[in-house]
């Protein structure tokens, strides 16, 4: 029997059902190809399942095939890797400061209501056939003769369910890292100068103030400025995405009530600004920034050697803000009404800051793993070096269309999404993911991952078909194959489209090997114990009959 | 700054410079009427665009390879892609239409033959109905 604490279980809810959703994303994913390969092959399934669809006449295949494409990304993205997210750092910011959570009960409601969030999205597009995409351009999401009203309604609800959640949990870490009731109190100001990188810059500039001490050189661990900087970016994501949930919520309302407003009030191109110089956050941000922030903690973890450039490391964090709240532009390449200056300035040279500040992160974990030889090549540091690969592999598709010269022919093709995003999402993110839970799960549960080969299995599973689907996908992308479009007529991309499905399936197998292994690690009942009540699951059969199997309990 | 650090920087500094200068050449063809040159352009082709279709000036549009055509794309509603493509699916070249402006590029020809029309921005479910085949006839 392994006992574990209320954190600890809290984690592993939260990577469970984050797991969860990357399985229904990798579904649909595979569902979208499939579609796109041969638009009659889900046919059947399709009938099947408009019997349980409240809608007044049958809808066509394309009608579902964007309304699966609205979700898919806000199940991936804000349901498998936020819950991950969420979970880690639960755990990880408390263990490292060795204090307790600030506001335990905002745990439960993180968990429950990033769930619900997730799960009205996927509604409105699976019932309410809600298809604006998550890019939500103005005014498509306005635009009820192309999008139903009920399903705009729905998503945006759902969608600012998620955001207020984001900002719940980022108070609740923000609160943790500041409550005075452990060793290591921060006020608000010396964390938001850590955070922004004021007191680093400062002392760059010589002007080091001493009633204000430079956390970075006072013991804050390099792993939660990066958590406190990425934060940042997070509540603005937060903040500007709900500004847009707002606006198409009361456009849904006026129309819903017979008081329909006029969408050309809002300027399209401002919008489009808005909304990306808030939603790339995710991407430029956070994402690169926590990613950043692991490495720096996982790595001298696993390599037993201190971080090679602490000080270039703390310089780099800074700097990356900066960074993304300028790069937005990028997504704007293909708008010739944006100003030229800007989609030099913010879309290719700013953007430029990313190569070198993950350059210089990539630079400082690979020395320092390349310092501590011999190394063990770990289950966690396999994965960790799988991520660093997919943040080289996608950053670099990145850097490619994020050009004005080269964007031109690259915008919106299969490169952006497949190459560069998945690439991002599922070699990079998603194997730190892994990384971080073939890691922590032995710190959570006191348990080691029982067999070895399915995780060398999972590994070379994921990392071959996240790679080649990718590949795939940027090679159809660059011969001009279209994303977010279901061709019709023409079979030119077919043979990429058949190979990034068994691309795609390759993926999913080791995605199964991981889940094999991980319930084999913890047992069935384990498992179903983090969600079920424990008198749900006494043994029936004598102990003699009963398979061994780890057992966990709350303590 | 340990020396490591600065000679990784350096290498850096020095692959954004080569990346850089060479695609904001004219090794990059467009670039050098796009970035440039700016030249006044010989023709100029609206296209008018609302509920999912695109309102051409001509059937097809005739231009000649290598004077330079300014097109002019305009959205009624929502936003749309202009793109066009050659015979075998490979992307000449696309930008994005936004309702309420005048979206504008311009482009030289340099192989002539028969042209592909195609939104290249989701606009709804019938996005993918808007294709329009052999619309641009480039002539020697």
């Amino acid at each position: 029997m392994t006992s574990i604490g209320w954190t600890q279980k809290w984690t592993l809810r939260f990577a469970v059902v984050g797991m969860l959703f990357l399985a229904l994303s990798g579904f649909e994913g595979l569902l979208m190809r499939t579609t796109s390969y041969d638009q009659d092959a889900l046919h059947g399934m399709e009938v099947a399942l408009n019997a349980i669809r409240p809608l007044a006449k049958e809808p066509t295949t394309a009608e579902l095939f964007y309304s699966m494409l609205t979700a898919h990304p806000v199940v991936g993205i804000y349901g498998y890797v936020y819950l991950c997210v969420m979970g880690a750092f639960y755990f990880l910011v408390p263990f490292l400061l060795g204090k307790e959570i600030k506001h335990k009960k905002l745990v439960p409601v993180n968990f429950f209501l990033q769930i619900g969030g997730v799960m009205l999205c996927w509604v409105a597009g699976f019932f309410a056939l809600f298809n604006a995409l998550y890019t939500l351009y103005w005014p498509l999401p306005v635009s009820y003769d192309r999008v139903p009203l009920i399903g705009s309604i729905l998503f945006v609800i759902g969608a600012a369910a998620i955001m207020v959640n984001i900002l719940l949990f980022s108070y609740n870490i923000f609160s943790t890292v500041l409550s005075k009731n452990g060793n290591q109190p921060y006020s608000i100001w010396q964390f938001l100068r850590a955070a922004l990188g004021i007191s680093r810059l400062m002392k760059w500039l010589g002007k080091e103030d001493k009633k204000a001490p430079n956390l970075d050189y006072n013991g804050l661990p390099v792993f939660l400025v990066s958590v406190a900087r990425g934060s940042v970016d997070t509540v603005i994501n937060a903040i500007v995405l709900l500004t847009a949930g707002g606006l198409i919520l009361v456009y849904g309302l006026a129309a819903l009530f017979g008081s329909p407003l006029n969408p050309a009030v809002i300027d399209a191109l401002i919008y489009k600004n808005w909304f990306w110089w808030g939603l790339d956050m995710v991407a430029d941000g956070n994402v690169l920034i926590y990613t950043a922030g692991v490495w720096y903690l996982l790595i001298p973890l696993l390599v037993g050697r201190e971080l090679f450039g602490a000080n270039m490391v703390k310089t780099v964090i800074m700097v990356d803000l900066l960074v993304s709240l300028g790069v937005w532009s990028h997504h704007l390449l293909g708008d010739q009404p944006q100003p030229m200056w800007m989609r030099l300035l913010s879309g290719q040279f700013i953007t430029w800051g990313e190569f070198f500040t993950m350059g210089l992160t990539i630079f400082a974990s690979m020395m320092t793993i390349w310092l501590a030889r011999p190394v063990k090549l770990t289950a966690p540091l396999k994965f960790v070096l799988g991520s660093i690969f997919g943040f080289i592999m996608g950053g670099t598709a990145g850097l490619i269309q994020a050009n004005t010269g080269l964007n031109l022919v690259f915008h919106n093709t299969t490169w952006v999404v497949g190459l560069h995003a998945h690439t991002f999402l599922l070699t990079g993110v998603g194997t730190l993911i892994f990384g971080i839970i073939y890691a922590l799960l032995p710190m959570l549960t006191k348990l080691e991952f029982r067999s070895t080969k399915l995780v060398d299995i999972h590994f070379w599973l994921w990392m071959v078909g996240a790679t080649g689907m990718a590949y795939v996908s940027g090679r159809a992308g660059s011969l001009g194959m279209l994303r977010r479009t279901l061709y019709e007529g023409t079979t030119i991309y077919s043979p990429y489209l058949l190979i990034a499905i068994f691309f795609g399936i390759v993926l999913a197998l080791g995605l199964v090997a991981f889940l094999v292994n991980f319930i084999y690690t913890l047992g069935w009942k384990a498992v179903l114990g983090l969600f079920l009540p424990e008198k749900w699951l006494e043994p029936k059969q004598s102990a003699a009959a009963a398979p061994a199997q780890a057992e966990i309990a709350e303590t | 700054m340990h020396k490591q650090e600065r000679n990784w920087l350096i290498v850096l500094v020095v692959v954004f410079l080569i990346f850089n200068i060479i695609t904001l050449s004219t090794l990059v063809p467009w670039q050098e009427w796009l970035l440039w040159s700016k030249p006044t352009p010989s023709q100029q082709v609206k296209i008018e665009i609302a509920n999912y279709t695109m309102q051409f000036p001509a059937d097809p549009i005739q231009v000649k390879k290598g004077e330079y055509v300014e097109f002019i794309a305009t959205s009624q509603d929502v936003t749309y892609g202009f793109g066009v493509f050659r015979q075998d699916g490979t992307m000449v070249f696309q930008m994005q239409v936004l309702p309420g402006h005048e979206n504008k590029l311009l482009w030289k020809f340099d192989a002539a033959g028969n042209y592909t029309v195609r939104s290249t921005e989701y606009s709804g479910p019938r996005h993918s109905e808007m294709v329009y085949p052999d619309k641009i006839l480039v002539t020697q």
